[in-house]
């Protein structure tokens, strides 16, 4: 009897786990951004960084937003003197940390050669709670800019540096807003390689959500300890971008409420919604998109209602432009995995032109190759 | 191959001997060639001409087939031992089983409409060596089957436990090994040539899609051939286990008549996590004439508004009539066409589209005897579709898709008495239905599993239940009212 309980259970979980293969993706990312060590307790706001590590005086997070706070609390016995290190962040970025009551703390930038990392020298106080902000300058203002969008770098991770080099041709880009599949299986070297390509080709940060090829090793658990949240929303200069891991084709309830709180926050605002596996494959035949139809409408059509102006996806090697739910869509799988032939793309990126007041204004294909 | 009621079919029948290619045909089960008494019992099992374990429910076969019983020492069996009027030569083209030295279908013979007529095959004991067959002569060079292979034949027509879990595995990766292992070497040979089939068809259609980046130039015609080869796979698959399980029941035979109405209506549930819905009344409405079935089905949740509209109908271009099959055996192909309404108030939306396909049924006695009382089914389309968003929405979305589903299926009832029906495996590579596709590892690609049966447990009254495993779970249970009842 407890063998066929057992059995019983075990179906269940499997099945469980057929219906919500994202659901442990989705709690994880709840943890994003929490770490403790030599007396500080940090915990980032939205999950907006990853702590790469914390102790012993020294803090490196990898920034996943252009713009993130963190809430740090240092305990009575521990030491004063902090080093913060920001991997991935803006190039202009300065760090703003203030206690509780608003008291302003002494901040030291620590000169970096690479344009995306950033370091400060902050004097945190013992027992007290400090707000770590690192924003660029003019972060907070509604004046119009330039991202890019790119997608599939997977086993052309030895080649991605030909990207970047098209992308640095371009002062006026900000970003990187990534539709997932970075790498090739998702594994810690893979996502480390990735990372130090970027460091050391990329003159401008690179935000993202996953793909299913990071899903392929240990259902991602080393991007989110890496890069971050695969579901996630943050605001620049106005407009707000979204992304969400559609890696397996369907949107974990979970991810699917918060969604509804980002879309809510900026239904009378400019915003951008990314994620990797289109809901619908505009080569209906070919059926990339999700596993569900009727979820992908009912999905694309919420969009339409709260007013979402893009939408960005990965998954297909290719340039795609389109609309869903009459909301402009945009496929920019160019990152170098195997293309999709005879569509006379190759290797590409999207620079994208928006602004918090006009919306979307320009998207352009930009080609690598 | 051809029904006589669909001369006009006649292009459509090109189309669906490609899709039947890699099935070998029953070629001498149609031999139309009279053959005398002495012939037919010349090729009865007892000198090795069938390794049937039991009569066939074939094309040419009316009633219910027989299990293989005990010898019966009342039947008058003539000594041919080494006397067989037939040359050496001739005996041994129509040995069977893994000994056999070419790879002719055995048991098509006992299968042709002279022996079930006359009732020759079925009537004579099969698979147990009589005392004056052959078989007690091992030595003999004439002997058909060595007294060995008679052994291994023999034993193939029980069931053994080890071929039957070698069919799991590693059988379902290696298709024939259990019934190799059951001494059954034709069934062997044909389900590896089924599954060398599906792979080559996978490997021809994936290896390009993997090469072109699944490009939207070439990718349906690719596609619809890997899918084909995952069908073929699928279906060797299952034929194999079938194979090794199937002596342990009579296998079932097609209805010689479905009714001519049938009404339906049901309960449906559905787990979804992505829709509010779950609770559903299934309705469905057949209406069956010569040629022509219409269709009517309705899924309605009556808590949160779901409202899933089907209708449309199929052509018989290939095969007997459902309202008339007798003597078929249940193959055939169908041209399809239906139209879906589909509101979903909650996610506001609604979809209206249509679908165009074709389906085709294959009786896997075909392939194999041992295989009898099952079917292997396949059905390719396209469906298009609009997608509205009433509201502040400005703009929808119309959208293609391609069809495409295959199935292992038995046939329930044995001839006797009114049960009759069906019971299918089946994958659906549809998404858009309540169960969707898969949510894996490459996202949405890959449909949903399902078991299908319907039954008629009386002549008016009967049973359909359904289960799909997708994204979401969805379990169907109705209950059936035939007009005109099945015979």
């Amino acid at each position: 009897m407890s063998r066929i309980g057992a059995m019983g259970m075990l179906s269940a979980l499997l099945m469980t786990g057929c219906l919500r293969p994202a659901e442990n993706r989705a709690v994880r990312d709840s943890k994003v951004g929490r770490a403790e060590g030599g007396g500080l307790s940090l915990e980032v706001e939205d999950g907006l960084a990853a702590v790469r590590s914390v102790g012993s005086g020294e803090v490196m997070l990898w920034g996943n937003a252009p713009v993130f706070t963190a809430r740090a609390t240092l305990s009575a016995d521990a030491t004063s003197n902090w080093v913060l290190t920001v991997r991935n962040a803006m190039p202009g970025a300065e760090l703003l940390a203030e206690l509780e009551d608003g008291e302003v703390l002494a901040v030291e930038p620590v000169p970096q050669v690479l344009p995306t990392v950033k370091a400060w020298r902050v004097g945190l106080r013992p027992g007290a709670v400090a707000r770590l902000r690192v924003a660029p300058p003019g972060w907070d203002s509604t004046a119009p800019f330039r991202f890019a969008a790119l997608a599939d770098v997977q086993e052309a991770l030895p080649r991605v540096g030909d990207i970047y080099a098209r992308l640095s041709k371009d002062d006026s880009l900000r970003f990187i807003l990534f539709s997932g599949d970075l790498t090739e299986n998702g594994t810690r070297e893979q996502l480390l390689e990735f990372q130090e390509r970027l460091e050391a080709g990329s003159p401008i940060p690179l935000y993202a959500t996953l793909g299913n090829h990071e899903t392929f090793s240990k259902d991602a658990e080393e991007y989110t300890t890496l890069v971050g949240r695969g579901s996630q929303s943050f605001v620049f200069q106005g407009v707000r971008f979204t992304v969400v891991d559609s890696s397996n084709g369907t949107l974990d309830p979970i991810v699917e409420e918060q969604l509804e709180g980002w879309l809510a926050a900026s239904r009378q605002g400019t915003h951008i919604v990314a994620m990797h596996v289109p809901p619908q494959d505009p080569v209906g035949l070919r059926g990339g998109g999700f596993a569900n139809r009727g979820e992908s409408a009912g999905l694309v059509g919420k969009f339409a209602r709260e007013g979402v102006d893009l939408t960005l996806y990965g998954h297909i090697h290719s340039y795609y432009s389109f609309t869903n739910a009459g909301i402009p869509a945009f496929i920019s799988g160019g990152g170098g995995a195997i293309p999709e032939t005879f569509d006379g793309v190759g290797r590409h990126y999207l620079a994208v032109d928006i602004g918090a007041n006009e919306g979307l204004r320009e998207a352009s294909l930009v080609r690598v190759d | 191959m051809l029904s006589a009621q669909s001369p006009r079919s006649r292009p459509l029948a090109l189309a669906l001997v490609g899709a039947f290619l890699v099935l070998p045909g029953r070629a001498l089960a149609q031999d139309p060639e009279p053959l005398s008494a002495f012939e037919l019992l010349a090729r009865s099992p007892q000198l090795g001409g069938s390794d049937i374990p039991r009569d066939l429910p074939g094309r040419a076969t009316v009633g219910a087939p027989r299990r293989p019983r005990a010898p019966d020492d009342s039947l008058p069996m003539p000594d041919l031992g080494m006397q067989s009027p037939l040359p050496a030569p001739e005996l041994r083209a129509m040995s069977s089983g893994p000994f056999r030295s070419e790879g002719e279908p055995v048991g098509a013979e006992a299968a042709s409409p002279e022996v079930t007529a006359e009732g020759s095959a079925a009537d004579v004991p099969m698979g147990m060596p009589s005392p004056l067959s052959p078989h007690g002569v091992p030595s003999s060079p004439l002997s058909p089957v060595p007294a060995s292979t008679t052994a291994l034949l023999d034993s193939s027509r029980s069931f053994q436990v080890v071929p039957a879990a070698v069919a799991v595995v590693p059988g379902l990766l290696f298709h024939g090994l259990a019934p190799a292992l059951a001494g059954d070497g034709h069934t062997a040979k044909r389900l590896f040539a089924l599954e060398g089939t599906g792979l080559g068809l996978i490997a021809l259609g994936g290896v390009p899609i993997a090469l072109t980046g699944a490009s939207r130039r070439t990718i349906a015609p690719l596609y619809a051939v890997t899918l084909a080869g995952f069908s073929v796979f699928g279906i060797s698959a299952i034929a194999n286990l079938y194979s090794v399980v199937s002596p342990t029941f009579d296998p079932g035979v097609p209805a010689s008549s479905l009714p001519p109405v049938e009404f339906e209506m049901g309960y449906q549930y559905v787990s979804d996590t992505s829709f509010a819905y779950d609770h559903f009344v299934s309705l469905g409405a057949l209406a069956r004439f010569d040629e022509v079935k219409l269709e009517a089905i309705a899924r309605l949740a009556p808590d949160e508004g779901n409202t899933q509209v089907r209708l449309g109908g199929a052509y018989r271009l290939l095969g007997e009539p459902e309202r008339n099959r007798a003597g078929s055996d249940g193959s055939s192909l169908d041209a399809e066409l239906y139209g879906l309404f589909h509101r979903f108030p909650t996610e506001g939306f609604t979809v209206v589209g249509g679908d165009v396909g074709f389906r085709g049924r294959y009786a896997m006695s075909r392939v194999s005897p041992s295989l009898a009382g099952s079917f292997a089914e396949a059905s390719i389309g396209m469906a298009l579709q609009g997608y509205s968003y009433p509201g502040p929405v400005s703009d929808g979305n119309l959208h293609s898709q391609l069809l495409f589903s295959f199935g292992y299926g038995v046939w329930l009832g044995r001839g006797g008495g009114p049960f009759k029906g069906e019971a299918m495996l089946f994958y659906d590579h549809r998404k858009d239905g309540f169960a969707g596709g898969i949510r894996g590892l490459g996202g949405g690609v890959v449909g949903n599993f399902g078991l299908r049966t319907r039954a008629l447990l009386t002549e008016t009254w009967g049973v359909a239940a359904e289960f799909q495993a997708g994204g979401a779970l969805v379990g169907r249970l109705s209950l059936v009212y035939a007009l005109g009842g099945e015979s």
